[in-house]
């Protein structure tokens, strides 16, 4: 690396190649110098706090007085930081790297996107190329539950895809399932090597997607850590809340088992607060409690009749009972309100349970459903009935036995001052749908039964857990939450995002390390090389069509529903993503090549966020002379230009955009641009080497030859 | 109407529809409880919604969105508008 690289860059990959290279062997030594590594890297991405180059000095004090410890490294850092200590400082407060070094390994959009910060583009090259355990560990760096994932998750990842600037985003979410099944099935999906026991306890409260990601992640740093859980199964809202037919049991449980494996204790049936209490578990040991209890609670609708009938359900209590073993449909003609994802879960099940008719009642129009569109168009392929603008007012019936449910049919209004449509009801357009259940879909929030123990931990307006979202730490010490609890009803990606937040922040709280200033970006770790593709077939690769289950099993049974890609298709879907990983889209190279050469091969128009304009990597040939000029000024090298078996070739992030013949010197022998360089030049220069208009030259045979046929002699 | 801990959920109308996948900017700090100091770097920034409140459409609900070069972050509606 050149001496003008950054120091604090320089810092990281020093520490970095030290700890991977297992010179650090004792351990205690090799988790001060991971902390060490940490903090640096905070310090790189600007989310690092005024306390972090202190810390990072009282952490090298206690490397160097370890007797086994590496006395060079903890020299070379401290003379590091002594000698640039004003860089370090530069780059904390100003949030930003003067030469641009630390962010050569920038997140991509995706990776920024997923609030778990997952390294979408490495793992994706490595399905491409068929190594899908590699995959698979790649992935649980920031995942413990890469298969469940695959299956439900709402993939931000997909919707900041810049694929999707030119077609459509890579399906990166099926390639996570299938990457996850197939490691399955070669039993090659294996927990990482956990660190020693540290002799600290931590209490989750809850064994839902963030209590689970806590909980492995503190497993893995060596922690004895409980899972307390009201439920007789693990998963949370994953088992309980999200139908069989978008996620198998057998999926929660095979990715539960792992974390199992790791040592994690999970006490099921039991209640906190009620049949284990905070005292119990501090004598026990407790250094640390994670509360992630998500938000089970489920709103009321608030109309005339929902008390008096056993049909009206909860839809969350319906798809737990189902969950749980309860197989009779709620009723033959079910109406389910609410919009949500919950709300086509709840009629999907009920349709599945058999059900004659299931509607879908929402008061506002299609377009604003917040539901997946892919759930929605499934819910009716299947015969869900859907009624929008539709306001529920009564449930009627007699005898406790439900006839219909009234409604009003309303109209979009906008309010004054607001450009926001609400529903309002049109006076006179009352009307009911026929029903004997009515299952309400309206929404959640925290149930804080157990919770009075954290008397002094706040509650937000909404209902929920205030945390610092930087370290999910609540206003208790040793307190931490994250999840629905959280956020309210969220994403599963979300809560295991803030649950592998909240295990980071629980061992810098144990081992007195500063906490961040915001939220960490997204790590990444390496640069995996590009697949090699032609520009036309980048361009022509389509997304696969999902194969699904026949419609009368989908209307029927439970079985999943998407049956997934084949291994060609995912390798295929896989090798579409454009590496922005490599490239920053700083959109140098558009501009070199077109004003600074003039000469305009370079159709990237995907580059810009804001502006995309057309892309076509297959036009570059058509005028790219291979000068070079756009690869010499890219900073990341996605753009290179190599030789390589008679041919120059130009590549963006692998895709393959030219290809031209490498000409030899006649006289030399030496390497030539290509014919349209050279023509590109003679334009330029005109009558000065008009001897290469006829004669293949290098420039020193050329100054010869020009200086013969001119009758002087070479100037030497 | 619903309620919870005293927070009546039809107390704030923000000016916005967001929806999924809908372009915005982070154009002012919101004056929401939610807010927290870290955030006041991410004014002027641009991103995606990619999670709007998922049941009721709630304008008071904080959203998810997705901004370029920062990751992704639950923020109150009020600090939010659209991008056309």
């Amino acid at each position: 690396m050149a001496e003008k690289t950054c120091p604090v860059r320089k810092t990281i990959v020093y520490l970095s190649e030290q700890i991977r290279s297992g010179e650090i062997t004792d351990p205690r030594a090799r988790r001060i110098a991971e902390q060490i590594l940490l903090l640096t890297e905070e310090i790189a991405e600007g989310s690092a706090g005024l306390d972090h180059l202190s810390a990072i000095d009282t952490l090298l004090e206690d490397y160097l007085s370890r007797p086994a410890a590496n006395r060079a490294l903890g020299d070379t850092l401290k003379k590091r930081i002594s000698e640039h200590r004003e860089v370090f400082f530069s780059h904390i407060e100003s949030r930003n790297c003067p030469s641009h070094d630390c962010g050569k390994l920038a997140p991509s959009p995706c990776q920024m996107a997923c609030p778990a910060g997952i390294d979408v583009p490495t793992y994706l090259a490595l399905i491409a190329k068929g190594c899908h355990a590699e995959a698979i560990e790649v992935i649980r760096r920031d995942n413990p539950l890469p298969w469940v994932c695959g299956l439900i998750c709402t993939r931000p990842c997909e919707m900041m895809c810049v694929r999707a600037r030119i077609d459509t985003p890579i399906s990166i979410k099926f390639l996570k399932a299938f990457a996850a099944e197939r490691a399955m099935s070669e039993r090659a999906y294996r927990n990482p090597d956990k660190k020693e026991p540290n002799g600290k306890r931590v209490c989750v409260v809850g064994a839902g997607p963030g209590g689970l990601s806590a909980a492995y992640y503190l497993a893995l740093m060596g922690y004895q850590v409980r899972v307390i859980e009201a439920l007789p199964v693990s998963g949370g809202m994953l088992m309980v809340g999200i139908p069989r037919y978008r996620l198998p049991r057998e999926v929660i449980d095979r990715e539960v088992a792992m974390i199992e494996d790791l040592g994690v204790q999970f006490s099921y049936n039991t209640r906190f607060g009620v049949d284990v209490t905070v005292e119990e578990l501090k004598k026990e040991g407790v250094d640390a409690f994670f509360i992630a209890i998500g938000a089970h609670k489920a709103w009321e609708l608030g109309i005339r009749g929902e008390k008096e009938f056993s049909k009206v359900l909860e839809a969350v209590a319906f798809l737990k009972g189902v969950a749980l073993g309860e197989h009779h449909a709620p009723g033959r003609h079910v109406v389910v309100v609410g919009g949500g994802n919950v709300a086509i879960d709840a009629a999907r099940t009920s349709l599945r349970l058999g059900a004659e008719k299931v509607t879908i009642a929402y008061r506002r129009s299609r377009s604003q459903m917040p539901a997946d569109t892919d759930e929605v168009e499934q819910a009716e392929e299947e015969g869900i009935e859907f009624s929008f603008l539709t306001i529920p007012t009564q449930i009627t019936g007699e005898n406790g036995i439900i006839t219909g449910l009234g409604c009003v049919k309303a109209e979009l209004v906008k309010k004054k001052d607001s450009d926001r449509l609400a529903p309002v009801p049109i006076e006179g357009q009352e009307f009911t749908i026929k029903a004997d259940a009515v299952i309400s879909a309206i929404g959640q929030y925290v149930d804080d039964t157990g919770m009075e123990a954290f008397d002094k931990m706040n509650w937000s307006r909404r209902g929920t857990i205030e945390v610092n979202h930087a370290s999910m730490e609540t206003a208790m010490p040793g307190v931490f939450a994250a999840g629905d609890a959280v956020s309210g009803p969220a994403t599963v990606i979300e809560a295991i995002g803030g649950g592998k937040r909240a295990a980071a922040a629980i061992d810098r709280y144990l081992n007195h390390i500063p906490q961040p200033r915001m939220p960490r970006i997204p790590v990444r770790h390496t640069i995996e090389p590009p697949v090699e593709m032609a520009a036309s077939r980048k361009m022509s690769l389509k997304s696969p069509q999902m194969p699904m289950l026949n419609m009368d099993r989908r209307r029927t049974t439970f079985q999943q529903v998407e049956l997934g890609y084949d291994e060609k298709s995912v390798r295929q879907e896989a090798g579409r993503c454009l590496r922005c990983d490599i490239c920053r889209r700083c959109g140098k190279c558009v501009e070199i090549c077109r004003d600074k050469m003039g000469i305009d091969a370079l159709q990237l128009g995907y580059l810009d966020f804001d502006t995309p304009s057309a892309t076509d990597f297959r036009a570059t040939a058509e005028k790219c002379i291979t000068c070079g000029a756009c690869a010499a000024n890219c900073e990341n090298k996605a753009l290179v230009i190599e030789e390589k078996e008679g041919q120059r070739r130009l590549k963006l992030c692998g895709t393959l955009l030219n290809s031209q013949a490498i000409l030899y010197c006649e006289r030399c022998n030496a390497i030539l641009p290509s014919v349209e360089y050279l023509q590109f030049i003679a334009k330029k220069t005109g009558h000065v080497s008009k001897i290469t208009e006829k004669r293949l030259l290098c420039n020193d045979c050329q100054r010869k030859m020009g200086a013969r046929i001119n009758g002087v002699l070479p100037r030497v | 109407m619903v309620s919870c801990r005293g927070f009546n959920r039809e107390d704030k109308e923000t000016t916005m529809e967001l929806m999924k996948g809908d372009k915005i900017e982070v154009f002012r700090r919101s004056k929401d409880e939610a807010w927290e100091p870290y955030m006041d770097d991410f004014i002027g920034l641009h991103g995606f919604v990619t999670d709007p409140d998922t049941v009721i459409n709630d304008p008071d609900a904080l959203i998810e969105v997705s901004l370029q070069g920062r990751g992704t972050h639950r923020l109150p509606q009020d600090c939010l508008k659209v991008l056309v």
